[in-house]
């Protein structure tokens, strides 16, 4: 036993050298490795305990390295010395474990090498990072000089144009100018530099504080979307080539200046000239930012957003700090970035002829010029327009906002229910006015307040003699069905959408009622050419509305289950039905057997069903999804597969009542009685865009939301009775 | 309500309501009603609870706008008269009523159309309900359902004269009909006394003879 701790001890020396210090060094770590060891070994096999050994070392390693780089070695003594001391024990308990001493030896040299190995690698690391360091402190210096450089040129070019300005008046009105005013003198200005100038100067300073500001803004919103750490390297080195073309372009501009207040003689001409090539640059400047805005999709435009940002961001102090020269400091803002954007322009050239032109076109003089101020002006409409709203730039679907457009009003009470055309821009909306209407979006009438449009209905469909509460259309789009509370289904042949409003009245529209239900009907949803209906009596029907005997089948579930509120097919299996009762649970019918394929349920999250009435189940359009609507604020997902629940979240103020997804299945729409109306993205389930959408009537608001199929318009339902088209 | 949680009555029509149990909830005091459509709650709480009760549901409130009290009142007559448009449907036609007509002094023509026209009586009540409609709901004349202006008040008696051409149609020409859907809402009953009470009809204009007994059906009082 001696002799075998002897040899554990010197064979653990052996490898790392110098084991004198370690061993007193290593007491501490001793004790509690040695336990360890102990402990393993008497569970059984010895490369257990070596392995637990090891790794005890490793993490001992590890801690070192976070504190210091140099500690590892002594870590290392330490694993080692561990083991020789706890050797004792070892030996005594397990004399008979297969180790041979070739086979530690292997072992600990092979441990031995991998720490090298990843010493050497974090070795590497360090350095790296503070090459890294000392870089961005070079950079912050030189950025910090080039800031102090551009505020002392403002400073001169301000004094250089009062001397002008003053001069000028001189040489005028032969009296030194009673004031200097900030704006007068441009106004001076402006009447001799020309008409590119004058265009600029005045909107330009109207609009360009608030968009700059708002473009600011929504660059930061940007970057904060696409994770402005992943480009931040990007970042700094465009900074570092803007940087460096600024530089170039300071020298340019300061002789210029330079020659501007040096030269006494120096005749108004050039001194228009310079302005009125500032101005154009300043012109430049906001257009390529919006073009980078719209296309943010692109990678590198991302970088060259991030590249704006930062000069934004490194010149907003500035501008806040002295309100008075805001002007000043905004051209210098506008050489800055639109360097920038040359620079860009010049990296990008894979295909950007778009954004090289605007910039050439700015800096050159003349025609172009004058475009880009036209462009200017429609991009600071557009952002301003958006900014009402709260919204990102739309342009380029990135992200889209919806806004309220369409105002259907005709009904004298609540909507209970719209349905969008397959194709055309037309809907229907269903009332407890007894009635339903059909509108074209085409045909609208322009409202005072332009920002939404009125639609007058089309046509007036008549046949309900109660409230009706649901739709379904043919996917074909030429037939319409509504349920109402006099429990019968109406079916309808759509007119025209192009039908004069005040036709003669056509019977034919009207072809047929399917009678069956003996209360209520609640939900209706339509596949080819089924339909199939959910009604307050306590069935489901199924009915195949041109067949001699339309009604197929019924479905009724257990007494336990109730009344069924809401119906839907499920959209990715032939044949499956999913209907929601008021017991909270959902079942999935077969229908052509009629029995039940599974229940969605989960006991955990239904138990006390109080209040977690479903007002509406939809499936996914293309996986096998069922989303229900909750009277207790939440939208549940449920695997049709398992029938398990799959995710709950609470998604309203008030109870959710009606759901859509959108064709492709990627977005959900969600009403509540909280008057507002939500979009989700489903694939993180989180909330898009909310709309404050309608008012309540007694304790309801929103009854029905929907989604175009193929046009991009989304639509509300109240118990306003109006209806809502947002695009 | 029986979903009601807690002490709170929620006023909700959930899906899968019997229609017996559509909107039958506890009356709401107009007081307590915060909403913007307070009026027409108002109004249809008194309806549901007893349409014969016509002087009830006229009563206007203390401190009411009279021009909002009428406004939502005559949306709910538009409203109501749907569902004798659509009784009228299945037996009026364009072949056996060809024009608008009450008794045979006048025939009225349709104003929905840029030249008012001899609409036949099926077209005319449907255009003039859709006309009304779109008026009553008309962004710039009653943008607002909380205060009207004194200007859009005038067009509520324009509209009166025209809807009540569709009782006196009914009552001449299908009065069958006429008396179910009477029995049912009382609604000719309840119009007479509206446009008389805040003088939106000429007396001549009101051909429809409705008894003003208190209690007797309208299909009693004889022509």
């Amino acid at each position: 036993m001696g002799t075998n701790s002897g040899a554990t001890a010197g064979i653990n020396n052996k490898p790392v050298g110098g084991a004198g210090a370690g061993v007193l060094g290593g007491v501490g770590a001793n004790s509690s490795i040695g336990g360890v060891l102990s402990n393993s070994l008497g569970g059984g096999g010895g490369g257990l305990s070596i392995s637990g050994l090891n790794s005890g070392g490793q993490n001992a390693n590890v801690g070192g390295l976070v504190t210091g780089m140099g500690s590892g070695n002594n870590m290392n003594d330490d694993g080692g010395n561990g083991m020789s001391g706890g050797g004792g024990p070892n030996n005594q308990q397990a004399t008979t474990p297969q180790y041979t001493i070739p086979g530690i030896l292997h072992f600990i040299q092979h441990e031995w090498s991998r720490f090298e190995l990843e010493r050497s690698q974090w070795d590497v690391d360090r350095a790296e990072l503070q090459a890294r360091i000392a870089m961005l402190l070079g950079e912050r210096k030189c950025l910090e000089s080039l800031k102090s450089d551009l505020t002392r040129r403002i400073k001169m070019l301000e004094y250089a144009l009062r001397q002008e300005r003053a001069k000028f008046y001189r040489l005028k009105y032969g009296t030194d100018p009673p004031q200097l005013n900030e704006f007068k003198p441009t106004n001076e200005d402006s009447g001799l530099t020309g008409d590119v100038a004058t265009d600029s100067e005045v909107p330009y300073s109207s609009v360009s504080n608030t968009t700059w500001r708002q473009g600011r803004q929504m660059l930061r919103q940007y970057l904060a979307e696409i994770g402005y750490t992943d480009n931040i390297i990007d970042v700094r080195s465009n900074r570092v080539r803007s940087i460096l073309g600024l530089n170039n372009n300071a020298e340019h501009d300061g002789s210029s200046g330079g020659l501007g207040t040096g030269g006494e003689n120096l005749s108004p001409n050039i001194n228009g000239n310079e302005s009125n090539k500032r101005a154009s640059d300043t012109e430049g400047r906001h257009t390529p930012a919006k073009k980078q805005v719209q296309q943010a999709s692109d990678g590198i435009i991302i970088d060259t957003e991030a590249a704006v940002m930062a000069n934004f961001e490194f010149l907003g102090p500035t501008e806040m700090s002295d309100d008075d020269e805001i002007s000043d400091d905004l051209e210098m803002v506008a050489t800055d970035s639109d360097d920038t954007d040359v620079k860009l322009a010049k990296r990008a050239k894979s295909g950007k002829d778009m954004l090289t032109e605007e910039v050439d076109g700015s800096l050159g003089l003349g025609e172009l010029a004058q475009l880009t101020v036209n462009n200017e002006s429609d991009g600071a409409y557009d952002s301003n327009a958006k900014d009402g709203t709260g919204g990102s730039a739309g342009g380029a679907g990135y992200r889209k906002t919806w806004n309220a457009k369409y105002t259907l009003r005709s009904h004298f009470d609540g909507v209970r229910s719209l349905i969008f055309h397959p194709e055309e821009p037309v809907l229907i909306t269903a009332s407890e006015d007894h009635t339903l209407k059909l509108w074209n979006l085409q045909k609208t009438v322009q409202a005072k307040k332009s920002a939404s449009l009125d639609v007058e209905p089309l046509y007036t469909f008549r046949a309900h003699t109660g409230p009706v509460l649901c739709l379904g259309m043919s996917t074909s789009g030429e037939t319409c069905y509504s349920g109402g509370l006099d429990g019968n289904i109406e079916c309808w042949q759509l007119p025209s959408p192009n039908i004069d409003p005040y036709d003669c009245y056509d019977p034919n529209v009207h072809s047929g009622t399917l009678e069956g239900h003996t209360d209520a009907v609640w939900g209706l949803t339509t596949m080819q050419n089924n339909i199939v209906s959910c009604s307050a009596d306590g069935t489901v029907k199924l009915w195949s509305p041109f067949n001699k005997d339309p009604m197929l089948r019924t479905y009724t579930a257990a007494e336990s289950e109730g009344v069924p509120s809401s119906v839907d097919f499920v959209r990715n299996e032939v044949d499956h039905i999913v209907v929601a009762y008021n017991s909270a649970h959902c079942i999935i019918y077969d229908t052509e057997t009629g029995k039940q394929v599974i229940k969605l349920e989960a006991a955990q999250e239904m138990s006390g069903n109080t209040g977690k009435f479903i007002n509406k189940v939809v499936s996914h359009p293309t996986l096998p999804i069922t989303i229900t609507a909750h009277e207790d604020r939440h939208i549940r997902f449920w695997d049709n597969t398992s029938g398990t629940l799959v995710h709950s979240m609470v998604a309203h103020l008030e109870p959710v009542t009606s759901l859509a997804v959108d064709a492709h299945g990627l977005y959900l729409l969600s009403g509540s009685h909280d008057c507002s109306i939500r979009l989700w993205n489903l694939d993180n389930k989180t909330c898009v865009q909310e709309i404050t959408a309608h008012r309540k009537k007694f304790d309801e608001s929103i009854f029905d939301v929907a989604f175009h199929a193929t046009k991009p318009y989304i639509a509300s339902a109240g118990a306003d009775g109006l209806a809502k088209v947002f695009v | 309500m029986k979903m009601a949680d807690g002490s709170t009555i929620l006023r909700r029509n959930r899906p899968g309501t019997t229609s017996k149990d559509f909107c039958r909830w506890p009356d709401e005091p107009l007081e307590e009603m915060d909403s913007t459509l307070a009026v027409q709650q108002y109004i249809q709480q008194l309806i549901k609870r007893d349409p014969s009760n016509v002087e009830l549901i006229l009563t206007m409130p203390e401190a009411q706008d009279e021009g909002v009290w009428k406004y939502e009142h005559l949306r709910q007559f538009c409203m109501e008269l749907n569902g004798l448009a659509v009784r009228l449907q299945k037996e009026c036609s364009p072949s056996t009523c060809t024009q608008m007509t009450a008794t045979d002094q006048w025939i009225f023509l349709c104003a929905a159309h840029k030249t008012p026209k001899e609409c036949p009586a099926i077209d005319y009540t449907r255009h003039t309900l859709d006309g009304a409609a779109c008026l009553l709901n008309s962004n710039k004349y009653f943008p607002s359902r909380v205060s009207i202006k004194e200007s859009s008040v005038t067009k509520l008696g324009s509209v009166c004269r025209r809807v009540y051409r569709i009782f006196s149609h009914a009552f001449f020409h299908h009065r069958r009909i006429f008396d179910e859907f009477e029995a049912e809402t009382y609604l000719c009953h309840r119009f007479t006394h509206f446009v008389t009470k805040y003088n939106l009809m000429s007396k001549e204009n009101l051909i429809v003879p409705i008894s003003d007994g208190e209690n007797a059906a309208p299909g009693e009082s004889e022509a």
